[in-house]
């Protein structure tokens, strides 16, 4: 029961916070235009 | 009873969790395409699934496993058990690697394991085969430790499965486990045998093609390891990412405070791996994954400076073979195994404190990784996203399937990635190699932009060196390609791009075109093609 308690609320606070984070950091999160081949970028 | 189930049990329900939590919208109806990762409605057995192509057997076996799966099951969701799969196994293995210890440990050792820049990096880069290898490593090290009689062996099917960089990453941290375990050289020499055997199916056609495949030391400069945190090239591969793609660094990696948290994290967990004693036991084979930790983290870093990819570019001058240093970051791979395991070992030492502390300890646990990272959540904020394959890529797969004639298809534009409209605009490998029922000719030359410019990894693949120049030519395309084996012409992505080649197939017939894909044949018969259902 602990185990439980202790994932659920893991979880729920990590994702509450990660919204928050990832906000404030990035905040256009859409995928950048890339060239029409291109494998990546360093 | 209820109670065993659950010991059982959680592991694997807390790496769904993680899975649904980190794949998001790419579980939604369609298709991830995302850089590596290519998965189509039907895959079939085609000469390339097995390295039969002349080229380096990357995809073997994974696309094998992928055909066979998807002999019994839609292309879709093969896809998705695939990707879940991933975070079941890691979490799955890494609780178990621990068992015995207390479960605030082993939680957090499963849950950091499962979620961190390293699976992030490589999941955006579409890289699942290689994360099987990684998934199924705790699974690796723990049968390393007890190689006895024969369910061991099954520790390795998931880096079997991967292919050749999943089989790499396993040897490099089984085998100094296995040296330094307490099963010795006997051990040692089952596991060794074992990496062996499960190489075989990439290792063979690696040895026998290996003259005839190019090294290209373009690919040192393209795919070293890079700085994509403020802790700089060594400090972000201390903390598992690096990767060489900018574009696959989730969301939120690098700003100062979470980069400073994660080096903080990564430090006190190796301090953990080497003193913790949770459950009254030391973490399992620290002598081992130190070692093999240790050397990864050196080939990692070699391409980081300019005398290291010189040696690079040296080693693989003289044996291309080496070229599996290329894209070195992948290396770390037992660092962050190790890694888990001490960030088990930290929650230990909290829950250890008092008796109160057990609860929070599991919440920090859980949550640290996941706040450490939150870039990863919801397919990395949209990244990865499940799509539709247009109607046209449907169309023609049934011409080219219901055609009777022989030869091959060459796919055009002549570029092996595309960053479809269709996809969003997401780069990914073209997926109609493996979408169509005959051996499709590509150039799997790769291109990666950098500061100094497009760097070019050049072309592989015998066939397509050899229809290189011409293609690149203004010359007529349709006679040379009858005469060399080919029976279509496909061409996809952005139509704009189609006319510099449409112009050039004259004498080729016309048999589809709608506004993704157009296909041409190349033969007099014609007529039957365009009448197929």
């Amino acid at each position: 029961m602990r185990l439980l308690i202790a994932i659920v609320a893991g979880v729920v606070l990590a994702v509450g916070a990660s919204v928050s984070v990832v906000t404030l950091a990035a905040p256009s999160p859409s995928p950048v235009d890339k060239p029409l081949f291109n494998y990546g970028t360093r | 009873m209820r109670n065993r189930v659950w010991h059982v049990v959680w592991p694997y329900a807390v790496g769904g969790l993680l899975g649904v939590l980190a794949l998001g919208p790419a579980l939604a109806p369609g298709f991830t395409l995302a850089y590596d990762m290519v998965f189509v409605p039907e895959p079939v057995f085609l000469p390339s699934t097995f390295g039969l192509t002349g080229t380096l057997p990357r995809a073997v076996p994974s696309d094998a496993a992928v055909a066979l799966l998807g002999t019994v099951l839609p292309g879709a969701l093969v896809q998705k058990l695939i990707l879940l799969s991933l975070f079941l196994i890691a979490c799955g293995g890494a609780a178990a690697l621990l068992d015995g210890r207390p479960a605030v440990v082993r939680l957090a050792a499963a849950v950091f394991y499962a979620w961190n820049p390293f699976v992030a990096e490589r999941l955006l880069l579409g890289q699942w085969a290689l994360l099987l290898g990684y998934a199924g490593l705790p699974w690796a090290v723990r049968a390393a430790l007890d190689p006895r009689g024969l369910r061991w062996v099954w520790a390795f099917v998931p880096a079997a499965a991967g292919g050749f960089m999943a089989m790499i990453i396993t040897a490099l941290t089984v085998l100094p486990v296995a040296a330094l375990g307490p099963g010795g050289r006997r051990a040692l020499a089952r596991v060794s045998l074992a990496c062996v055997v499960f190489a075989l199916p990439w290792l063979v056609p690696s040895l026998v093609r290996q003259a005839q495949v190019p090294s290209d030391a373009a690919g040192v400069a393209a795919f070293a390891a890079r700085a994509d945190t403020p802790l700089g090239g060594l400090g972000s591969l201390f903390t598992l990412s690096g990767v060489w793609n900018a574009e696959v660094v989730p969301p939120g990696l690098d700003p100062v405070l979470p980069s400073v948290l994660r080096l903080l994290v990564a430090v006190a967990a190796v301090a953990a791996f080497a003193v913790a004693r949770p459950g009254g036991m030391h973490l399992p084979a620290r002598a081992g994954l130190a070692v093999a930790s240790a050397a990864g983290l050196v080939i990692a870093s070699a391409g980081l400076t300019g005398p290291g990819r010189a040696v690079l570019v040296w080693l693989i001058d003289l044996w291309p073979g080496f070229a599996v240093v290329r894209d070195a970051q992948q290396y770390v791979a037992p660092l962050a195994l190790l890694t888990a395991l001490g960030v088990g070992g930290l929650a230990g030492l909290l829950a250890g404190s008092s008796r109160r502390a057990r609860v929070p300890a599991g919440v920090l646990g859980v949550a640290a990784p996941l706040l450490l990272l939150p870039g990863l959540v919801w397919g990395a904020w949209g990244r990865l996203a499940a799509v539709d394959y247009p109607r046209d890529f449907e169309r023609v797969r049934e011409i080219v399937a219901a055609d009777r004639e022989q030869g091959d298809v060459l796919l055009l534009p002549w570029e092996s990635y595309r960053a479809y409209a269709w996809n969003g605009g997401r780069s990914s490998l073209d997926p109609l190699p493996r979408y169509l029922t005959r051996h499709v000719v590509w150039n799997d030359a790769v291109r990666v932009a950098s500061q100094a410019g497009d760097l070019v990894i050049g072309t592989e693949d015998p066939r397509a060196r050899a229809l290189d120049s011409l293609i690149r030519s203004a010359a007529p395309l349709a006679g040379p390609l009858r005469a060399a084996g080919f029976r279509f012409v496909v061409l996809d992505g952005d139509p704009r791009e189609w006319n510099r080649f449409q112009s050039r197939l004259a004498g080729a017939a016309k048999v589809y075109s709608g506004p993704h894909a157009a296909l041409y044949a190349l033969s007099w018969k014609d007529a039957q093609v365009s009448r197929a259902p």
